[in-house]
């Protein structure tokens, strides 16, 4: 009786999950990164410290911000978590010693100007936020 | 561990002589958790539970630095309070980790075994939903034997040429130390009048692999061969005093574990299997008449899944089992209940912000396999048990 309830609540479960929203977010680079483009495989292995490079070997180092819509879209988008289970992976490696935190931005401004001048970098920003000094990634 | 804490700290030195703090990516982290347990019939984890009992405390402090690309040192420091154990400081690990790509890495020091689902991250609280992992894999009185090794850790991935599956290894190998006061040792030798004044020690090594043939889903299985020997003291009997010499290697101990989890979205699901195996043997140098071996064959199971309800409140259920196939259905003295245990738990977290959470389990325990007290239940063990957790925890 306890497998039939449990393996109802979970099917239950699934079906409810949904699928992640478009965002409005772009995804940038440090121009030391060689990749044009990069896939959502990659990107969120990245910025869930699975991998410390993306599929043409370029090694890179993702930057979050600490908060807000972009974050939250970004993670909803491209991670399929949300901020406190995205959080809660990052401490199992860091606190299980496979990992450092990566570094976290207060403001989109501010992530701009940290990846246009940290080779390797990669984060994320609003469409609307100016760019300059960083390549945008497209997300394939 | 010494010698551990020099090479880390020397290692760190070498390129940072000029570095400035924020070159070092320098980082420090912790958390702090305190929880409430209340059971009825039984006593549970050292602690006078079925009166309700805060006796459940822990305090972690990270360090952690990058002195150069590749290269990471850190270590972790733990006050950890259960009933009437640990009430002490700790050292959880201390490695140095180079790593040169995905492919390949190297980590070295007092590091974490990589085994099975969940072995790495099973003392970190905020990692996961429960306030308990299922006991019947991640027992919390024995899981020092398990959490970390003297040695290393070569690790790695690589994805299938053309495809997105990906394929993780892990091979581990060093030394397994535990000390005299660890629960392992003590619950598991209560009422044998037996003591091992110097704890055991051992080589052992193994391997992980993990295959993901989407990225939601992975696969895996472990195996850890383990040879411990120990030496003990007889308290009592034989004659009190008497030295005996014992130890889990012949023919070496091997714990295989089986996992699969899937976690997309609001959802995770995962299952494990884990099957403990060794034969432990105590010779009595002075009456070999006495001399004792004992076989554990061990078989535990657990299914779980967590739904997140909402972005704060996630909630989850696990169904666990254990069952030693040597012990016999009927022993003089020893109940039928003794040989397993089983538990089917809901579980509810609550995440205020990103640095506060609260955790509620609510278990239904039956069998008594699990390591109890007797000193704490002195009217005899309970086939049941029904434990209510409660668990606060800070994080930053």
């Amino acid at each position: 009786m306890r497998i039939r309830i449990f393996a109802f609540l979970i099917v239950f479960a699934a079906l409810l999950g949904t699928t992640p929203s478009s965002a409005q977010v772009l995804v940038i680079a440090n121009p030391s990164v060689r990749a044009a483009s990069v896939s959502k495989n990659d990107l969120r292995d990245v910025f869930t410290g699975i991998s410390t490079s993306l599929s043409d070997g370029s090694r890179v180092m993702p930057i979050l911000l600490k908060a807000g819509p972009v974050h939250e879209s970004f993670l909803s988008a491209f991670i399929g978590k949300n901020d406190a289970a995205f959080r809660a992976s990052w401490r199992s490696l860091v606190f299980s010693g496979q990992s450092s935190m990566p570094k976290s931005i207060d403001s989109e401004a501010a992530l701009v100007e940290y990846v246009a001048h940290t080779p390797g970098a990669i984060g994320y920003i609003g469409r609307s936020v100016p760019h300059e000094g960083v390549k945008v990634l497209v997300v394939r | 561990m010494k010698r551990v804490l020099t090479a880390v700290l020397a290692l760190a030195a070498l390129p940072a002589t000029a570095q400035s703090l924020d070159d070092l990516n320098l980082q420090v982290h912790g958390y702090v958790t305190q929880g409430f347990i209340y059971t009825t019939q039984n006593n549970v984890f050292t602690m006078d539970s079925s009166d309700g009992s805060p006796a459940w405390t822990e305090a972690v402090v990270n360090l952690t630095a990058q002195p150069a690309a590749k290269l990471r040192v850190g270590v972790q420091g733990r006050y950890f309070l259960m009933g009437n154990i640990g009430n002490a400081i700790s050292l959880d690990w201390a490695e140095a980790d180079y790593k040169t790509s995905d492919k390949f890495g190297v980590r070295f020091g007092k590091v974490k075994t990589p085994v099975g689902l969940f072995n790495e991250i099973q003392d970190i609280d905020p990692a996961y939903s429960f306030a308990l992992l299922p006991q019947s894999v991640y027992d919390i009185l024995s899981r020092n034997t398990w959490l970390t090794h003297l040695g290393g850790v070569v690790y790695g991935s690589t994805k299938i040429p053309n495809t997105n599956q990906k394929l993780e290894y892990r091979l581990f190998g060093g030394e397994q130390v535990e000390s005299s006061n660890d629960p392992n040792i003590t619950l598991g030798l209560q009422g044998t009048g037996i003591t091992l004044p110097n704890g055991w020690t051992g080589p052992m090594w193994g391997m992980a692999l993990h295959y993901k043939p989407i990225p939601s889903l992975m696969i895996g299985a472990s195996d850890t061969i383990f040879v411990t020997t120990w030496s003990a003291v007889a308290n009592w009997n034989q004659p009190s005093g008497a030295s005996i010499q014992g130890s889990n290697g012949t023919p070496p101990s091997q714990n295989y574990y089986y996992f699969a989890k899937y976690e997309k979205n609001k959802v995770m699901i995962a299952g494990e299997y884990l099957r403990n195996q060794y034969v432990s043997w105590f010779k009595w140098p002075t009456d070999p008449a006495a001399n004792s071996t004992s076989r554990v064959d061990q078989r535990s199971w657990y299914a779980l899944g967590n739904y997140k309800l909402t972005g704060k409140l996630t909630l989850g259920l696990y169904d666990s089992q254990s069952l030693d196939r040597q012990q016999p259905l009927a022993l003089a003295g020893i109940p039928n209940y003794a040989r397993y245990s089983k538990d089917w738990t809901l579980n509810a977290r609550y995440d205020f912000n990103q640095y506060l959470y609260a955790k509620f389990d609510q278990h239904l325990v039956s069998g008594t396999e699990l390591d109890y007290d007797t000193n704490l239940n002195p009217h005899g063990i309970k086939p049941t048990t029904k434990m209510t957790i409660l668990k606060i925890g800070v994080v930053f």
